[in-house]
């Protein structure tokens, strides 16, 4: 799993294409580099949101655990397993 | 002003390819329809066609004229002929050639259609045949760029073992002008092959089957070895042709680096679309360059890149190109209409083959504003 996620990331860093992802309000999400759109839930949209400002993995599951009142590691698990999802697709 | 005089503006712009079958349109509709619409063009739009049933030629709305002309296979003397009189009728400073089948037609009257003012921005002989589809993989090789393997056949006894010369089922085959289509076995090969050999005659192409997302980029190429105005697209669906029937514009800068190969190998002059697939692995393989714009070009004028306006420029040597930022993220979805066409149209068409511009104007609703 930890090397899908590092494979994941490595693509998604690539000519900075994590930045440049689409995303609205709404949790629509646009890849422009591939054309494929997708819909986000809300800790969906906001994991991507924290990732594209440059948090780490670490820092954005600080956040979900504390918006959501969540333990941290439930909180980074969920995103992991969020990004392997993301990563069958994008 | 332009070098020859005239503003691109006011040009009169013949342009073939007006077939509009909803399953595999030409590009000539979509081609003068992103002419018309352009705010600064005021020239007149003569649409040229092969069949009376040609739907762009009888489209008041961005055609000012449309005529037909005689089919690719009666020879390049046959055309001039009857380019001529429509130059007489219509007096054309452009022809913007929208079919493989007739380009090589056209390439081979430049000089004598230049001669009666009429000019074309379109490859030379050789740049079309170095991109044709039988000789495509050797081509590719030689400017690195990944092709998937193909192999040019006559005998559909090919099929029968193909899988030993390493060609398993399913493969693609495919005409040499058109049409590509998946065959999963000897027998399906064999029936597709015998269809493509009757529309288009021999070679067939066999290729392997590739895997992954389809992507077109269209541009057009100045000749001096420089891409201008690349537009890209992600298929989003494909009619049962394969055909793009919704599509959306990326920004992929892989692909724009292979079409940037390609046509700086070829010197490529003229508008052309190349196809490619990305693989799942993120390779990005070359199916096949088009000698044209595509189809789907009306969408370069909704992200506010008219490549036809941008060819008008080119021709006429002006400076000042005015090149949008690529812009992502814009759809087209292809649907068919009804065009009317009432009976004197129809006849005209049929018995004089033609409608000239002055009689379409009169039928035409000019608006006040």
């Amino acid at each position: 799993m930890q090397k899908q996620l590092a494979e994941l990331m490595t693509t998604l860093n690539k000519n900075q294409r994590l930045s440049k992802l689409a995303i609205s309000e709404k949790g629509f999400l646009f890849d422009p580099e591939t054309g494929q759109s997708f819909t986000l839930n809300y800790s969906g949209m906001q994991t991507l949101n924290h990732l594209k400002r440059g948090e780490s993995l670490e820092d954005t599951a600080k956040h979900l655990a504390d918006e959501f009142k969540i333990p941290h590691d439930t909180a980074l698990n969920s995103i992991e397993a969020f990004l392997i999802q993301l990563g069958r697709y994008i | 002003m332009s070098k020859n005089g005239k503003a691109w503006r006011n040009w009169n712009v013949a342009v073939t390819g007006m077939n509009a079958s909803p399953e595999s349109p030409g590009p000539g509709y979509a081609v003068a329809r992103c002419l018309r619409e352009d705010p600064e063009f005021n020239g007149r739009i003569i649409g040229i066609g092969y069949d009376v049933l040609d739907a762009g030629l009888y489209a008041r709305n961005i055609c000012d004229g449309g005529y037909l002309i005689p089919y690719p296979s009666a020879g390049k003397d046959a055309l001039f002929e009857r380019l001529k009189e429509l130059h007489e009728a219509e007096d054309i400073n452009v022809i913007i050639p929208c079919l493989d089948a007739e380009i090589q037609n056209f390439i081979a009257l430049k000089d004598e259609l230049e001669k009666l003012g009429i000019k074309m921005l379109i490859p030379s002989k050789e740049q079309f045949t170095m991109r044709a589809k039988d000789q495509l993989s050797k081509f590719c090789e030689s400017v690195g760029v990944l092709a998937p393997e193909s192999k040019t056949i006559t005998n559909p006894s090919f099929f029968d073992d193909c899988e030993s010369q390493g060609f398993e089922y399913p493969l693609m085959v495919k005409g040499i002008f058109y049409d590509a289509v998946l065959a999963r076995n000897a027998f399906e090969a064999k029936a597709i092959m015998a269809k493509l050999v009757n529309s288009w005659g021999y070679p067939v192409l066999v290729q392997k089957l590739l895997c992954g997302d389809e992507f077109d980029l269209s541009a057009i190429g100045d000749g001096r070895r420089g891409m201008l105005g690349p537009v890209m697209m992600r298929k989003r669906a494909l009619t049962e042709k394969g055909k793009a029937w919704a599509g959306v514009t990326v920004e992929e800068p892989g692909i724009a680096e292979v079409a940037r190969k390609l046509i700086h190998g070829l010197s490529w002059s003229g508008p052309f679309e190349v196809e490619v697939m990305r693989t799942h692995d993120e390779k990005i393989y070359l199916i096949e360059i088009n000698p044209r714009f595509p189809a789907w070009i009306y969408l370069s004028h909704a992200v506010n890149r008219n490549l036809p306006i941008l060819l008008l420029k080119v021709l006429a040597g002006d400076e000042e190109l005015d090149l949008a930022p690529a812009k992502t993220g814009t759809f087209f979805i292809r649907h068919a209409q009804e065009l009317i066409v009432d009976l004197p149209a129809f006849e005209s068409m049929l018995i004089d083959g033609g409608i000239a511009s002055d009689v379409i104007g009169k039928h035409r609703t000019v608006s006040a504003v």
